[in-house]
Formats: structure tokens, sequence, C-alpha cells
């Protein structure tokens, strides 16, 4: 059981296809990031990466005053005392890393999200891609598939594409169809996977538009560390991205932020909280109500779901 | 009844509306005359002794209408095509269809094509609303309107059964707005599907029956008042045709919003205006057509004096609200012509919004959850860090 005198804070990032875990201690300091692969929304790939990240702080979930969930699986933690969306986190995490960032570009693996941040850091508008995958990890994935290349030297390879090649930037599938066709017509995988990767920062572009350029611009999420969709995307924006060392984990950082707000500025945190808990307690036993299960009588949490 | 029962009413009518219209003709002897939805006047069927049925997108896959019409056409329309298509319509005894989009004509062809044994009344408004002109060419149509249900009950329509029932629907829209208005001050907490139910049923049922649930309603929303509800209090837009899915409604709600407007027409588009109950009543019908585009702008028509824009952002500050959804049927022409002017003026006047295109093959919601909540949460923090920075 958490207790408030504990003396770090965790983050967790629930994604798609990762979870990543950071751990701060009370004055900030990261003293651990962890990230597991285990499929789509695993619950086994949040364990691991909690797991995994206590270990490297050398301590146990007893030492965690608060832990904040993001992520597409971010309310299915219990451990968890709240949850922000992965734009709130991404934008906190990234300016946090990068403090006069006024755009934050995060290819995830389902999703793409384009966030403008305002001067005093908080987020200002965004852009999301809605059902399609095209653009997002998912997207290279599929087509590191098509072309039958491992995920991680598809950026290197794309690098020294030679012939300019041009794929749809519209939907994934239909991609894919093009880069078998493009295949079938002896083109050489180098080239294709530029095509690929020219796609991907087209179809990025298309977000930027919608809540405007700005700069410096971050970017984050796993994507980032690909060279080629880097490359690609500084060529159709015609600047340099920012790129944190580790970009992945920007959004469990901004979540682990959050919890770090609780514990240091409850005041703050208790303004937000208290607006929360009167719609909550409104809207007990009306089809809305978000209640979860019933506590234990001996239990009085500050946070999150369990205030039913 | 109890409050709930009568939304349960309302929900068993708006849900299920061609069974439910079934049910009234058959209890009744009522021919039965759907019409798309905006602008048709329900009052003239209501007068020839009809029951009025706004068509309503159905919940159902689409299908066979697949075929008939293009992929690309908005929900509603495919939806209504699919309907007509599967034998839904069979049982109405006449159909009124307005040309307010380009893809509402096309349609409305292929109901008509599919339906050869159904009444089909096509009428064309005047678009224009502020020529000289534009006043005798509303009248012209509605007059056109008023003989085409003439002929299909075989008798006159007299001047004083208009006046009958354009006062029973001023009556019922005046009821409707009393729902609003509770909710806008926060003495009612109404959801935001509770509110649709109680509008869409009106598109559906006999409006008489429909205001005696209404005022015992209100009786009981008027002799309490509920606890004021916390969070961001948000004004939704958009859905000129058809009601927005309740699970979107719902799931705003349960980010942490709280719908306190909207110009919606499952909303406030439906109820805004009221028609003279003096005077000749197609001349009154006429000028209610043009009314009530000011009162709430239409972008199917053109208005020197209307501004959608800035209607929107007098609307938001007469309900105190924080933030805008809209809600775009995708495919929607006439919202994607408007929208440009709508996000620059916002963005101008820093008011935030977030841009929502529904579909009618809509399912997975997670997606759009983390865009509301994301939405909810900017306009929170920001709100907050404002308070903060005028509290320092």
């Amino acid at each position: 059981m958490k207790s408030s005198t504990a003396q770090y804070v965790m983050g967790i990032d629930f994604g798609s296809t990762t979870s990543k875990t950071v751990i701060l201690d009370r004055a900030g300091n990261m003293v651990a990031s962890a990230i597991a692969h285990k499929g789509s929304v695993s619950n086994d790939g949040a364990m691991v990466s909690m797991a995994e990240a206590l270990q490297q702080a050398g301590i146990t979930e007893a030492d965690i005053a608060r832990a904040v969930s993001t992520g597409y699986g971010r309310r299915m933690l219990d451990i968890a005392d709240k949850s922000y969306t992965e734009i709130t986190c991404h934008a906190r995490g990234a300016v946090h890393l990068v403090p006069d960032a006024r755009l934050v570009i995060d290819i995830g693996g389902q999703d793409s999200k384009v966030i403008a941040v305002d001067a005093n850091g908080l987020v200002s508008q965004f852009a999301m891609n809605d059902r399609c995958a095209a653009g997002t990890g998912k997207f290279l994935e599929a087509l590191a598939r098509a072309v039958q290349v491992p995920l991680e030297e598809m950026g290197p390879m794309a690098m020294t594409a030679v012939e300019h090649l041009s794929i749809s930037n519209m939907c994934a599938t239909f991609a894919e169809t093009e880069v078998v066709a493009l295949l079938a017509e002896g083109k050489r995988k180098h080239d294709v996977l530029g095509a690929v990767h020219a796609a991907i920062a087209s179809r990025t572009l298309g977000l930027i538009a919608r809540v405007g350029k700005r700069e410096p611009v971050v970017m984050t999420g796993g994507v980032a560390k690909n060279v080629a969709a880097v490359h690609h995307l500084e060529q159709v924006l015609g600047m340099k991205l920012r790129i944190p060392p580790d970009p992945q984990i920007a959004g469990a950082l901004g979540a682990a932020l959050f919890a770090l707000d609780e514990i240091t500025s409850p005041d703050h945190a208790d303004e937000e909280d208290r607006v929360d808990t009167e719609m909550a307690a409104a809207r007990c036993g009306t089809p809305t109500c978000t209640a979860k299960k019933p506590l234990p009588a001996n239990v009085h949490p500050l946070h999150g779901p369990a205030l039913h | 009844m109890s409050r709930d029962a009568i939304f349960s009413a309302f929900e068993h009518a708006a849900e299920q509306p061609l069974e439910s219209a079934r049910a009234w003709k058959q209890a009744h002897g009522t021919p039965v005359v759907g019409s798309f939805p905006m602008h048709f006047p329900g009052e003239l069927a209501h007068a020839a002794g009809c029951l009025p049925v706004i068509l309503q997108e159905s919940q159902e896959p689409i299908t066979v209408g697949h075929g008939m019409i293009y992929p690309f056409y908005c929900g509603y329309t495919r939806s209504v095509v699919d309907q007509a298509c599967k034998g839904d319509y069979d049982f109405l005894d006449a159909i009124m269809f307005g040309d307010h989009c380009v893809q509402v004509l096309g349609a409305a062809d292929v109901v008509r094509a599919k339906l050869p044994n159904t009444r089909v009344h096509f009428y064309q408004l005047i678009s224009s609303m502020s020529d000289p002109w534009s006043l005798g060419r509303a009248r012209e149509t509605f007059l056109l309107l008023r003989e085409g249900l003439e002929e299909m009950i075989g008798h006159p329509i007299a001047d004083d059964a208009i006046h009958a029932s354009i006062q029973l629907f001023n009556q019922n829209r005046a009821l409707l707005r009393r729902l609003y208005d509770l909710r806008r001050a926060g003495t009612a907490n109404i959801t935001a599907k509770q509110m649709q139910l109680a509008v869409k049923s009106s598109m559906v049922m006999d409006k008489a029956s429909h205001n005696a649930l209404l005022q015992q309603l209100l009786d009981e929303l008027e002799s309490s008042s509920d606890r004021q509800q916390r969070g961001v209090r948000v004004y939704l837009s958009g859905h000129f045709c058809q009601a927005p899915k309740l699970g979107v409604l719902d799931l705003i709600e349960d980010c942490g919003g709280i719908v306190v407007d909207d110009d919606l027409y499952h909303g406030t588009r439906y109820i805004s205006t009221d028609v003279s109950e003096q005077g000749d009543p197609i001349s009154a019908l006429a000028e209610w057509y043009l009314a009530r585009n000011l009162k709430v702008p239409c972008p199917t028509r053109v208005d020197q004096n209307a501004d959608w824009e800035n209607y929107l952002l007098k609307a938001m500050e007469n309900s105190n609200a924080q933030g805008m959804i809209v809600l775009m049927a995708k495919f929607c022409e006439p919202h994607m012509y408007y929208y440009p002017e709508i996000k620059e003026a916002f963005e101008r006047h820093n008011m935030p919004h977030l841009l929502i295109e529904t579909e009618h093959e809509l399912t997975a919601l997670e997606g759009l959850r983390t865009r509301i909540e994301s939405f909810l949460e900017v306009v929170k923090r920001q709100a907050n860090a404002q308070a903060r920075r005028v509290a320092a």
C-alpha cells in the first residue's frame, strides 16, 4: 500500500504497444525508467515495466507515495491514484525535457499527436489521428512485415534510399498494398522504405497544420528513435527537431511529474480534485456514474476513482 | 409518472421512432407523414389530421443501402436510403422531402425510386433568406405543401386547424425551452442524453401526448432543485440533421464535461422559434422559416444578417460554457464549409473548442475518449492557471 510519506512517485504510460514507467524522487530526480514490449494494451507489459523500474530504483511499491497513469490503458491500472491522457502527459514530459518547447510531436504505437504548448508550458491545442493508423508506429510495423525488414533496421535502411518513390499517406492498408506492388515492380527495399518514411512525415504534417506550425519542435514517442522518420519530418517542416535522449518515456515522465505535484503542491492538486469530486458525487446512481467498486471501510484515499 | 418513467417514455419513442409511429397509426387510424429534418413545418401535416414524423438515422448497420448511394454521403442520408431499401418506410402514407443539401437530394431520389407506391412530395424552400422576395417564395412553397397534403387527405385544411396545430407546436417548443432554461441555470441536472431523448421524441410522437409528458416532467423539476454539478461546462454545436450518438454524449459527460447548452438540431435548433398564432397561418409559417435562421443560424441557408460563429460565441457566453465541442457529421458539406470560420473565430477569442467528426459506423470510442478527456484537461488546467494568475 502506498504511503503519503514515502519518498518516490511513479508515472506509468500504459501504451498500446509498449508500457513505460518512470520513478522520480521527491526532488524530481529520475531514479529509474523502464520500457516493456508485451503486445496490445498488455497488463503484463505494465507490470513488467513497473517491476523493472522498482528494481532499478532499489525500492518497493511501499516506497511510492503517488502513482499517476497515462496512455491507452490508463484506467486499467489499480496502482494509479489518478490518470491523465497521454496528450497532457506527453506535453508535460516534453516541456520538462525541453523547457522552451512550443510544439510536441508524439508518434506512438496506435496514434499520432501534435500538441501546441503555450508560454506557460500548458497545452493550448492538439490534433490526433482518429481511427486511421496511417503515420503511427502500427503503420511502420505493418510495412516492416511487408518488406520483411526488422523494425529497428527500417530507419537506417530508408536513409540509403536513392530513387524517389511515392506511396499513399492516407491509409495503412492501402499503403501496404502499394508497397507490395512496388516490390513486385522490382523496386529496391531501401527506396520503398524511403517512401514509407516520407509518407509518415507527410501525414504528420497534416496534423501539424491543424494546430499551427510553431517552434521549437520536440519529438517524443518510439518513432522519434527512427532516423529516417525524423529526417523526413525535418525535411517537410524545414526545421530541426529536438529529440530528448529517451523520447519514449516522455509520457511516463509527465505522469510522474503530475504525481510529484500532488505531494509537493497539494493545494493545486486538491483544487482540481475538488472539481472532480463534486462532479462524481453528483452523478452517483445516474447512468454517467463512474464508480467502479466499493471501498473497504478503513480506506480513505485522497485521489481517483476510489472517491466512491 | 416519475421523472425516470417520463424519460423512459421519451426513450421508447426516440429510439424506436418507426415502431412508435406504426403503433400510433394502428391505435388511432392516423395517417403518418415522414419528413426530412431541418425545415419541414410539421404543423401543416398535423392540421391535416396526420402524425408528422421526422425520419431519423437508424442505429442499424447500413447493408442493402450501400448499393444505392455513395459511401461518401453522410450517415443520415445513407441510413435513410438503407431503411427505405429494407422496407422500413412501407407503412408511411407520405414522405415530404426538402432540398437542404446535395446528399439529401440524392437520398430523396433513391427513396422515391424504392417506394413507388408511397406519396412523395418534394419541396424546395428558398435558401437565400434576406432578399426582398424571400418571404414570398417561402410562402409559395408552404402553400404547395398545404396543397399536397390536401390532395392526400382529399379535402381542404382549414386555417383554424392550422392555427390550432401551430398553438400546440408552440406549446411544445416552449415546454422544451423551459427544460433547457433549467439545465442552463443548473437547477436541474439533465444529461445530454436525456435532453436529446426529450427533443427527439418530440419529433416522432403525437405532440399533445408529448406536451402532457413534458408538463409533468417540468412540474417535478421546477418544484425541486438538483444539487449543482461541478465540472467543465461544455457547449455542443453541429449535427443539423441526425441526432449525435448517445454513446458520444455519455462519453463527454463520463470524461468530466457537463453539457449546458447546444445548437444541435436535436436540441435548441429544433425549438428555437415559435410561429405566430395570428393572421394567415401560411404567412406565419413563412415568417417562422426566415426568423428561425436568425435565432440559430443554419449553414445550409444564406443570410446576410446571420453569422454563425458570432452566434456561437454569444451563446457560449450566455450559457457560461467553458469550451465548445463541435460534432461534425462526416461528409456534411455545409458544416465543412463553415467550420474554418468558426475555428478561426474561436482561436481569435481564445475560446477552447474541439472538433469531433462523427460517423454512422462509429463504434470504437476509446480513441475519442482520449481526445475528449484531453480537451477537458486543457480547459480545466488553463482555467485554473488563469485563476491563479488573477489571484496572484
